[in-house]
């Protein structure tokens, strides 16, 4: 093999990075050309405001697939945690320093256990995640049919916060995508989430404590759908028990658009932060040019689709 | 020509950078073994591919039975009679023998529906012909592989065979299976069949090629009759140059000193019956037995990657209760495992992260992964082990099979300070890396390494080991030391226990 198509496989990651970049750009250009709003301060700074939502759940969901599952109960778990929140806000809008610690340890409970299920009862993650994700809805429709519930005024404000022009959440959503990327590539815990998905197998007779790791990465996964969860309740100012109906597959999109592999073990962070871009953007400029939000569906499924196409075929 | 099944001239194939094929003349006439034999990346797997229709050669002709052919697919090159076992079997596992061997001439009965019976009727037929006996209502998944293999080869014999191409098919057999194989060869080859046969092995070649066709860096370096080249030609040519000794001198005296490993009667799982061994200090122990005798469970058990039932497993004098690998590691045992590409490497990692993996707190400082640290750590172990890559950064996947055995050796050489549990250490390994993972070995076991090894290839055991014992059916049957060591002895012991076994079992009964 000559040294250049070593080099392009090596890189591959790096150029699945390089193509969501161009696609950005494109994107942007496109929005500037059809309409001369896409492109000011106020549209952009809208567009960070939501980033939030879409790249935590994002950012749960890279987490499990880089150790090799799926999590589908994220968007039930927003849901649930949503109703939760407001109806508790509600019902004591001073505790608010109680309700999201709370809503935070239930989220990563949830999580967590999703893992201990596949490990304990070694159940595929999509069947497990998916039977949650049932469990979870229905649930939450018992105790609350229609949205509803309401949050106080300060913790609403969180949402639409900014410093220095630039909204808080994209800043939180940054540093957590930092640390994240510091704790895959350089801790032990982190490295071993590759391990896990690169083969299970080997990182059971390299000593690794597999069943920990699995546990770990839906437990991860579950406290960024806690966070989603926090920053959409206060944006929304209620608690909708269908809000995250289209979160679970919203989620696998900036994943797999990013460049990691469904079948774990390759990918990163970096991808992610990129597809969740890329995602919003094309989700606003939709918006924009007046698309319907059903026809977004449409294009929310053929990206994800030509998104797994395009890297399967680029590693025969 | 008429006498030539096939006939590849000046065949070239070439992807950007690579040039797996450079000018290739190759001939099989029929009732012919044509042993192709070469390293690995030498250009063996893409001729035959060629042969079989998947790829598509840039220049060059291919005349089939007296034409010019070119396939557009294996499909097309099966029509016109061309066969190819690969290495890994293509059966459906969860399915039957008879589905699987009449997997694309399924039988129609009445309403153009599949027959059943006819199904199984034709299957029978066609292993009768084979002279084995294996029942066409099996699954796949419960036959020893042996079996599996004869379903491949029933598979060729389903519609009319001209050239049967066999890719490594005794990596997987031994001993009496592979006279089996051997006979059936024999037998399509009385019939006219062509048969082109890949192997590492020298002996087996030997025995059943009729000639031989040497292949080096995508170029023909020779073709011969068998009968006029000699074993250390066919190396030189294979390698380029001379190899002075394949095997590095045993110990000069045999080990003394205690145990590090002392095994009695253990017991695990049905392929672990009775077996009791040890390992000293220094030392190289081979463990030999047809496959499916359960060296590589034993070898599971004593790393704690599989329950022990039975017996005792002391370590270094002292019980070894405790069962997960974790503990081993943490006590300088290390495994390398038999199938390296699904339970050893990472293959998607780069070689450093693979080399570190069982031991990445040697490398982490206050909670994080020193980097540098790691790089230079694997530099050096890529440097002991002389893993051919530009860069520790490179992805295990890219390097090929020689290398990557050696990225394991490289990775637990560093923290397996007492004992090596050796897997099959040079499966579709070629016979230059063969030779340095045999010093790597005796070097290992000269730094006070004891060293457990367990392999299929005979010459492996018998050039290397200082003591060997002998499994077969679970137990082990016996034990051999320094110069009472040599194949036929191996075998004997391997063999004469069966028996002795069978004959007491239709005593009993």
């Amino acid at each position: 093999m000559s040294a250049i198509a070593m080099d392009i496989r090596r890189n591959r990651l790096m150029i699945s990075y390089l193509i969501v970049a161009a696609l950005l750009v494109v994107l942007a250009v496109a929005g500037g050309l059809l309409s001369d709003r896409f492109l000011t301060w106020r549209n952009v700074g809208n567009l960070f405001q939501q980033l939030i939502v879409l790249g935590m759940v994002s950012l749960g969901q890279t987490f499990v697939v880089l150790m090799g599952g799926i999590d589908l109960a994220i968007g039930s778990l927003v849901s649930a945690l949503t109703v939760f929140l407001a109806n508790f806000l509600e019902w004591r809008p001073d505790l608010v320093w109680l309700a999201l610690p709370l809503a935070l340890v239930a989220a990563t409970a949830v999580g967590a256990l999703n893992g201990l299920l596949t490990v304990v009862l070694r159940v595929h993650s999509l069947i497990v995640t998916l039977g949650m994700s049932s469990v979870i809805f229905g649930a939450t429709l018992m105790y609350r049919k229609e949205p509803g519930g309401s949050v106080p005024r300060a913790f609403a404000d969180v949402a639409y916060a900014k410093v220095a022009g630039i909204p808080v959440s994209a800043i939180i959503l940054v540093a957590i995508f930092a640390l994240a990327g510091l704790w895959l590539q350089r801790t032990r815990s982190g490295r071993s989430i590759y391990f896990v998905g690169g083969d299970r197998e080997a990182a059971r007779l390299n000593g690794l404590p597999v069943d920990r790791i699995v546990v770990l990465a839906y437990a991860l996964s579950g406290l960024c759908a806690g966070i989603a969860a926090i920053f959409l309740t206060a944006r929304t100012g209620v608690g909708d028990p269908r809000i995250g109906v289209a979160l679970t597959l919203q989620s696998v999109t900036p994943v797999v658009v990013g460049g990691t592999i469904l079948a774990g073990g390759r990918g990163g962070v970096l991808g992610t932060f990129l597809g969740v871009l890329l995602v919003t953007m094309l989700n606003s400029l939709l918006n924009f040019v007046n698309v319907s939000s059903y026809f977004q569906w449409v294009i929310q499924g053929l990206i994800i689709i030509v998104a797994v196409g395009i890297h399967t075929s680029r590693r025969r | 020509m008429s006498n030539r099944i096939i006939e590849l001239s000046q065949i070239e194939k070439e992807y950007p950078g690579v040039k797996p094929l450079d000018k290739v003349d190759f001939a099989v006439q029929p009732g012919e073994i044509h042993a192709l034999l070469g390293e690995n990346g030498a250009g063996k797997s893409t001729l035959i591919r060629v042969m079989g229709g998947a790829v598509k050669p840039n220049s060059g002709a291919i005349t089939y039975l007296g034409q010019r052919a070119s396939w557009q697919s294996p499909k097309a090159a099966r029509a016109a009679g061309i066969h190819v076992i690969h290495q890994e079997l293509a059966l459906f596992p969860e399915l039957s023998v008879a589905e699987n061997i009449l997997v694309d001439a399924q039988p129609r009965g009445r309403l153009g529906l599949i027959s059943n019976r006819a199904r199984h009727a034709r299957a029978a037929e066609i292993l009768a012909q084979l002279g084995v006996k294996i029942p066409t209502h099996a699954r796949i998944d419960e036959l020893p592989l042996a079996d599996q293999q004869m379903v491949e080869i029933a598979k060729a014999l389903v519609g009319k065979v001209r050239l049967l191409i066999l890719d490594e098919p005794t990596a997987v057999i031994a001993g009496h299976e592979v006279d089996l194989l051997f006979e059936n060869m024999r037998r399509l080859r009385k019939e006219g069949v062509g048969i082109v046969y890949v192997s590492h092995r020298l002996e087996e070649i030997f025995e059943i090629a009729d000639r031989v066709t040497i292949l080096k860096d995508g170029q023909v370096v020779g073709t011969s009759p068998v009968g006029e080249i000699s074993r250390e030609e066919m190396i030189t040519k294979m390698v380029g140059r001379r190899l002075s000794q394949i095997y590095p001198a045993r110990r000069a005296a045999p080990a003394d000193g205690p145990d590090i490993l002392s095994v009695r009667n253990l017991r695990a799982g049905p392929r672990v019956r009775d077996v009791s061994l040890s390992v000293k200090a220094g030392e190289i122990v081979g463990v030999a037995g047809m496959v499916g005798s359960g060296r590589t469970e034993v070898a599971e058990a004593i790393f704690g990657a599989r329950a022990v039932e039975g017996g005792t497993i002391e370590f270094d004098g002292k019980p070894f209760p405790r069962r997960v690998p974790k503990d081993a590691i943490a006590g300088g045992l290390g495994l390398l495992t038999e199938n390296r590409k699904d339970e050893g490497l990472f293959l998607g990692l780069p070689i450093s992260a693979n080399i570190m993996a069982p031991d990445l707190q040697a490398v982490t400082k206050h909670g994080l992964i020193d980097r540098a640290r790691e790089r230079a750590l694997a530099q050096r172990q890529i440097k002991d082990f002389s893993v051919a890559t530009p860069s520790p950064d490179v992805k295990v996947g890219n390097l090929s099979g020689g290398n990557q055995q050696k990225v394991l050796f490289s990775r637990w050489s560093r923290i397996a300070n007492r004992l090596l549990i050796l897997d099959e250490p040079t499966r579709g390994v070629d016979i230059g890396a063969k030779v340095e993972i045999y010093r790597i070995v005796r070097h290992l076991a000269d730094s006070g390494v004891g060293v457990l090894m367990i392999s299929s290839e005979l010459p492996e055991i018998v050039g290397l080991s200082d003591r060997v014992f002998v499994m077969a059916q679970g137990r082990v049957v016996g034990e051999i030391q320094g110069e009472a060591i040599g194949e036929e002895a191996i075998m004997d012991l391997a063999v004469r226990s069966i028996e002795r076994q069978k004959a007491t079992a239709e005593k009993v009964a």
